[in-house]
């Protein structure tokens, strides 16, 4: 099992310059402390318009500087959005490349389309065409990273014969994903060799015909790239206590808050009918939860907070349905105080993580 | 957390609809037709229009919907709304303006059975096959015309409708009290179909929404469909966020 960092960057009203500067500083920190504690990925989203739910409109930028202020964790788009009016293949190859050789190889490049209208509509993009336009950027970037030189014409851009430059560091080319939140998208995932980068909070019983249908499917892919990333990631929170009844409350009250705000999202569905978004992504499953930000409902299942030995057994559980990797949001609107945050990476690290760290069979030993 | 609306309904309760009960009968509304146009409007031009126990829509849209309901207990009725996309707690809503009924007995229906905001007038529903057009006239004067344009075919799976929130009088706990009340429609689709949305005249005024400007379509649906207007299950505080001041007050039906 891998664990991983999740930023959405979630910055709470009112946004003085020194709150958005504060809350990008206590990441690099967390990140920073995550490099050192032997956490494998820090993510990071791109989201233009989210109000407070996510100010993470640059991530290459953001990934650039947690690659400057660590040596080893990995860093990833969580997710590249692969709609021409939002990023230009071209910029996302010679971007994607750079941070590659900036990082020392250290990145993975997730991708996907976008699901809410505030950001489709802010950048007038066609909802229609979005599956569409990823599928061929998703195809081209491999070429376009690997080629000496690259033509492309296609129904959403084109491009006469250049040197796309710089090629990426890691050869053939960084490891590529896909977010999984709309029902299907793991096929997607499996069909063309991608990983599934899972962005829903759903419960064990969903995950678990996902992840069965994606490693199902995988077997007979045909890569999009050069090589196929079997790779199955999940998010969750994160609140690690000693105190149990502390690490519930105090996670509750981050995943109370995140999934509030994410709530308020306009989903693409909600206002734009259209054949490509049937449905609500991970809105329903957070609608549920979301009674209200401060709510004590019982929450999704197979949360990691609480003290070490409750978080174990979600991790367990998660690993045993087949998850590779969890990746953690620390945060939303800071309702958690940066020290907290630092405490419970520290405890995670130092309970948990060596749990999952030995091989199966000493596990089984014990 | 999230922005919250700035209106106090309490402050002027005579303008409210009043319903004698909250145990309104459903009415079953079969083969109706519905356009709506989605239109994004500037967030500033919504100011003071939304309930202080909800969330404004970001960025800020408003729903025209004319509905032609071929059969009711009332006989057929055209029916206009505006209605602001909104927040009730997690959940998406359209906050009722204004609206216009076609004919008395259904205006009076509407506002002391569920608390919408209708007024007798004259809604004309008309389909073509370029164009499904709709027009709202008030004393004589157009405060609406509006059109779906070249509608083209859609699966009914594509199209939601959300919930409507209405502020209204309504007695609760022996005192008749201003407070926001769900409708939660339901709808089988037999047909519809997607367009671009087109308007020509808008008085705001005449909806309630003086400030309200029309900016950036987001698309347009027409679609028939069996409906209804159900039993009220859920009334809310006005002053309280939604999350904490929600009431229910009849179980969800079977099929829910």
């Amino acid at each position: 099992m891998k664990f991983g960092l999740f930023y959405e960057i979630s910055i709470p009203r009112p946004w003085t310059p020194e709150k958005e500067r504060t809350v990008y500083n206590n990441c690099l920190e967390q990140v920073k402390l995550a490099d050192e504690l032997g956490f494998d990925h820090v993510w990071a989203v791109e989201h233009h318009f989210l109000e407070e739910y996510s100010h993470c409109s640059a991530p290459e930028l953001f990934l650039t500087a947690c690659a400057m202020v660590t040596k080893r964790i990995q860093v990833g788009h969580g997710i590249v959005v692969c709609v021409p009016e939002f990023n230009h293949p071209i910029k996302i190859a010679e971007k994607t490349a750079t941070l590659d050789i900036l990082s020392g190889g250290r990145l993975h490049v997730g991708t996907g389309r976008s699901a809410t209208w505030t950001e489709l509509g802010g950048f007038r993009a066609n909802p229609d065409i979005t599956k569409k336009s990823w599928d061929e950027f998703v195809r081209c970037l491999p070429k376009m990273w690997m080629q000496e030189t690259f033509s492309y014409q296609g129904e959403f851009w084109s491009m006469p014969e250049r040197t796309i430059l710089p090629k990426p560091y890691q050869k053939p080319h960084p490891p590529m994903w896909v977010a999984v939140t709309s029902p299907g998208t793991e096929i997607d995932a499996a069909d063309r060799g991608l990983g599934s980068l899972g962005l829903s909070f759903a419960g064990f019983e969903e995950q678990e015909k996902k992840i069965k249908e994606y490693r199902r499917r995988i077997k007979s892919c045909e890569p999009v790239g050069a090589f196929v990333n079997e790779q199955v990631a999940t998010t969750n929170f994160l609140y690690c206590h000693e105190d149990e009844k502390t690490g519930v409350e105090m996670g509750k009250r981050l995943g109370n808050t995140f999934n509030y705000l994410a709530t308020q999202l306009i989903s693409t569905r909600e206002v734009f009918s259209s054949p490509s978004y049937q449905s609500l992504g991970l809105l329903p499953a957070l609608r549920r939860a979301a009674t209200g930000p401060d709510a004590n409902e019982q929450q999704t299942e197979g949360m990691a907070y609480g003290d070490p030995a409750r978080i174990i057994r979600a991790v367990k559980k998660w690993e045993s349905l087949g998850v590779d990797c969890i990746n953690f949001i620390l945060n939303a609107n800071e309702v958690v105080p940066q020290d907290q945050v630092m405490a419970s990476l520290r405890l995670f690290a130092k309970e948990v993580m060596p749990v999952f760290a030995k091989k199966p069979g000493a596990q089984a030993a014990e | 957390m999230p922005l919250y609306g700035t209106l106090d309904i309490t402050e002027a309760p005579a303008r409210l609809p009043t319903l004698a009960h909250l145990d309104t009968e459903a009415w079953t509304l079969p083969k109706a037709e519905m356009m709506q146009l989605l239109i994004e409007v500037p967030r500033s031009s919504t100011d003071g229009l939304l309930p202080k126990a909800m969330h404004p829509a970001l960025p800020s849209y408003v729903i025209l919907a004319i509905t032609r309901y071929s059969d009711s207990p009332v006989g057929p009725f055209n029916l206009a709304m505006l209605r602001l996309g909104s927040r009730a707690g997690a959940h998406p809503r359209g906050f009722l303006l204004g609206a216009v009924a076609s004919t008395d007995a259904a205006a009076k229906e509407l506002r002391t059975r569920w608390g919408l905001p209708v007024e007798g007038g004259e809604v004309k529903f008309l389909r073509r096959h370029d164009r499904v057009m709709g027009t709202v006239k008030k004393n004589g004067r157009t405060i609406l015309d509006c059109a779906l344009v070249n509608p083209q075919p859609v699966a009914g799976t594509d199209v939601q409708y959300i919930n409507w929130v209405t502020a209204a009088n309504a007695p609760l706990d022996g005192t008749t009290q201003p407070m926001l009340i769900q409708v939660d429609p339901k709808y089988t689709f037999y047909k519809a179909e997607r367009g671009t949305p087109l308007v020509s005249a808008f008085d705001a005024a005449a909806w309630n929404a003086a400030s309200i400007e029309l900016a950036e379509p987001i698309v347009g649906t027409c679609c028939t469909v069996d409906t209804d207007l159900p039993r009220i299950r859920f009334v809310m505080d006005p002053l309280k966020p939604v999350f904490q001041g929600t009431r229910r007050i009849r179980e969800s039906r079977a099929d829910e």
